[in-house]
């Protein structure tokens, strides 16, 4: 059922995207605070995912801007305007769940109109919508099925569907495809993704999975104990991530402990605790200062042993598809550095290599104290 | 036991049907489940159909022998006739405030705390555990007209009081009720437990208010609940006889103090057989009512769907 081209009905269905803004949100739970200080600008057509581990306070940001929830302190408004307080079904979003929340005692058609129905659209007018957002799911003919008659995949399917029909201004979404399988979720990603762009929607997505994020996502909000760490695109969050723990969270980075020698305008020099010299790019910590180098796997590359930063010995080669995985353990390091290569560089267990990094891919980060 | 599970079915066509029995005999799983069956058979036929048909036999046998339906002439024509509407009216209105209260109770419950829900449902049920004619007389302890309840309303200088409460339709209600009570809150409380309460929170989140939520998603997912119960005390007030006897007066007879009376007084057991198969068929009634309520709310729902 699913076409490529222009999708029907994509006409009337676009452009309801709305702006939103948080500031100074904030939530305790008995005392303990479960969101703090959250505040961000999402523009109107705009996908943004709050990306954190459980306990990160994304979920309960989603609730206090669904309504949901009530925030301690911090205003929401969605377009111009002000719905802090307002009662979830008073703010006219769009909620997509993880356990899609498809009401059993109604048809697929009968829960698309559900929402229509509330919004006092005529049957027939209601009939054609319904048709419509079907057809761009994939889903024509299954109007009459009951929720419980369909794999997991269209429920959730129906769910969207559901919660797009009436024109939401802001479209919420809490991990709805975490119950479903890596292929589905894949495919779906890429639906979710096409749908939301042709409709020009603006969509708030909740996840634990890096890489659904980067797939989905224009903007990421990396959450840690309540806050965001880093509010960007994919691409900054990769290329300048602000804080170590982004830098880990979304790119695995290996992390290299040192002293800063000396920094110039163009670049800072470290000298690492196992010995060698690493290049970063400038940052104004003052030389002595304790440093933490990151650099993602895909940022480090081989060369003749002491032309690099630092020299170790190959230790695991893993072949993954064209790439191959490097474990190289420098010389009096505990921890080994991870690669990526190619998989026609591959060197050989037990081989003697140096490892060096463009100053640009070397990101440095004040020691943590404790 | 295991053994019989995995005994192998015959897998050639059957010839003929005395083939197939004779086969199915020999083979152990049919051997062993007859052995099984065989206590409860035996129960049921000497419990249950025995008495039954023995009963019909009695309903439709003459005074000087050979069948008749005289008797069932008799139990719906006249006074009888009156007894049985009666018994309808007063097992309706029974199930119906039941169910009511009932919704209100169970509703109450399953929005509690656990702890305190516990407690409420003991203080429902355990009056059922009182000997219904220890409780029948509290009632009219309660209710009587110097009894507490009239005691207060005529000490707040409600207007009217003292009210009537006993020997008539309030106080046949009021008794059978708070028998019923406890099946209805029981059944109810449990579909509400089962109610996905998320599915409250997506109707809000697509717009919809407390009362639309209300009525188009949480009632739609008790209603079987509601049927069931509303069903099974009509069913069970039908048969009901303390309580009518004792709190009800003579406007208040039912079938079962007619069935009582023509036995125990009359020594009248053809009458008396007659109106209880009238009960059997009318508690049969109501049970193919509530199939039919559930087809045609399938029907509606498939209608709706159109």
């Amino acid at each position: 059922m699913s076409q490529r081209g222009p999708r029907a009905g994509a006409g009337t269905l676009a452009g309801s995207g709305k702006s939103l803004s948080a500031s100074g949100l904030r939530k305790t739970y008995a005392g303990v605070v479960a969101v703090d200080e959250v505040s961000m600008e999402i523009e109107a057509g705009e996908f943004v995912t709050f990306l954190g581990s459980s306990g990160s306070g994304k979920t309960t940001t989603l609730m206090m801007i669904a309504g949901f929830v009530e925030p301690d302190a911090g205003v929401i408004k969605v377009g111009d305007r002000d719905v802090t307080r307002l009662a979830p079904q008073k703010r006219g979003l769009g909620f997509v769940f993880q356990q899609y929340l498809l009401f059993p005692h109604m048809t697929v058609a009968e829960n698309i109109a559900f929402p229509l129905q509330l919004r006092g659209l005529s049957k027939a007018e209601i009939r054609r919508q319904v048709g419509q957002v079907l057809e761009m799911a994939g889903l024509t003919g299954y109007g009459r099925r009951r929720p419980r008659e369909l794999s997991g995949g269209q429920q959730q399917r129906v769910a969207l569907c559901r919660a797009l029909v009436y024109r939401p201004p802001v479209i919420l979404m809490d991990e709805p495809l975490g119950a479903l399988d890596k292929k589905l979720r894949d495919q779906l990603q890429t639906e979710i993704k096409n749908i939301q762009r042709e409709l020009g929607l603006t969509v708030i997505y909740v996840t634990h999975d890096q890489e659904e994020a980067l797939v989905l996502s224009d903007r990421i909000a990396v959450m840690r104990d309540g806050r965001i760490d880093q509010f960007d695109t994919p691409r900054e969050l990769f290329e300048r991530p602000r804080t170590a723990f982004v830098a880990d969270f979304l790119g695995a980075a290996n992390f290299l402990s040192g002293r800063l020698e000396e920094h110039t305008a163009e670049h800072t020099l470290v000298r690492l605790d196992h010995g060698g010299i690493l290049m970063a790019r400038s940052h104004s910590y003052a030389p002595g200062h304790r440093v933490q180098a990151a650099v993602q796997p895909g940022r480090v590359g081989l060369c003749a042993p002491a032309d690099g930063f630092c020299t170790g010995t190959v230790e695991t080669v893993t072949y993954v598809g064209t790439l191959v995985r490097v474990g190289v353990r420098p010389h009096g390091a505990e921890s080994l550095v991870r690669l990526e290569l190619p998989a026609g560089r591959a060197p050989v267990a037990g081989e003697q290599v140096g490892l060096t990094a463009e100053a640009g891919d070397v990101t440095l980060f004040a020691e943590e104290s404790g | 036991m295991a053994g019989s599970v995995l005994a192998p079915v015959p897998t050639s066509a059957a010839p003929t049907a005395k083939g197939r029995l004779r086969r199915s005999l020999r083979s152990r799983r049919t051997r062993s489940g007859l052995l099984n069956g065989a206590p409860i058979v035996v129960y049921l036929l000497v419990l249950f159909v025995y008495p039954i048909l023995s009963t019909l036999l009695l309903s439709v046998k003459g005074a000087r022998g050979g069948l008749t339906l005289h008797w069932y002439a008799d139990a719906l024509s006249g006074a009888n006739l009156g007894v049985l509407l009666t018994t309808l009216r007063i097992s309706a209105e029974t199930s119906l405030i039941s169910v009511v209260i009932g919704f209100l109770l169970a509703y109450a419950m399953s929005r509690l705390r656990p702890l305190w829900a516990g407690l409420m449902m003991l203080i429902v049920v355990v009056p059922h555990f009182i000997s219904a004619l220890v409780r029948t007389y509290g009632w009219i302890i309660l209710l009587g007209d110097h009894g507490v309840v009239n005691g207060l309303l005529v000490d707040l200088h409600v207007p009217g009081a003292p009210f009537q409460l006993l020997y008539n339709e309030i106080g046949v209600i009021i008794g059978t009720t708070s028998v019923m009570l406890p099946y209805t809150v029981l059944l109810l409380y449990a579909v509400m437990r089962g109610v996905d309460r998320r599915l409250l929170a997506a109707a809000a989140s697509m717009g919809a208010g407390r009362l639309v939520t209300f009525r188009r998603v949480y009632l739609p997912l008790v209603a079987p609940g509601l049927v069931n119960a509303a069903v099974l005390s009509f069913i069970l007030c039908l048969g009901y006889y303390l309580t009518p006897a004792l709190m009800g007066g003579t406007k208040q007879t039912v079938v079962a103090a007619l069935i009582d009376d023509q036995v125990m007084k009359q020594n009248q057991w053809n009458g008396a057989a007659a109106l209880g198969v009238i009960l059997l068929l009318l508690t049969f009634a109501g049970l193919s009512l509530l199939r039919l309520a559930r087809a045609i709310g399938a029907n509606a729902r498939q209608r709706g769907a159109a």
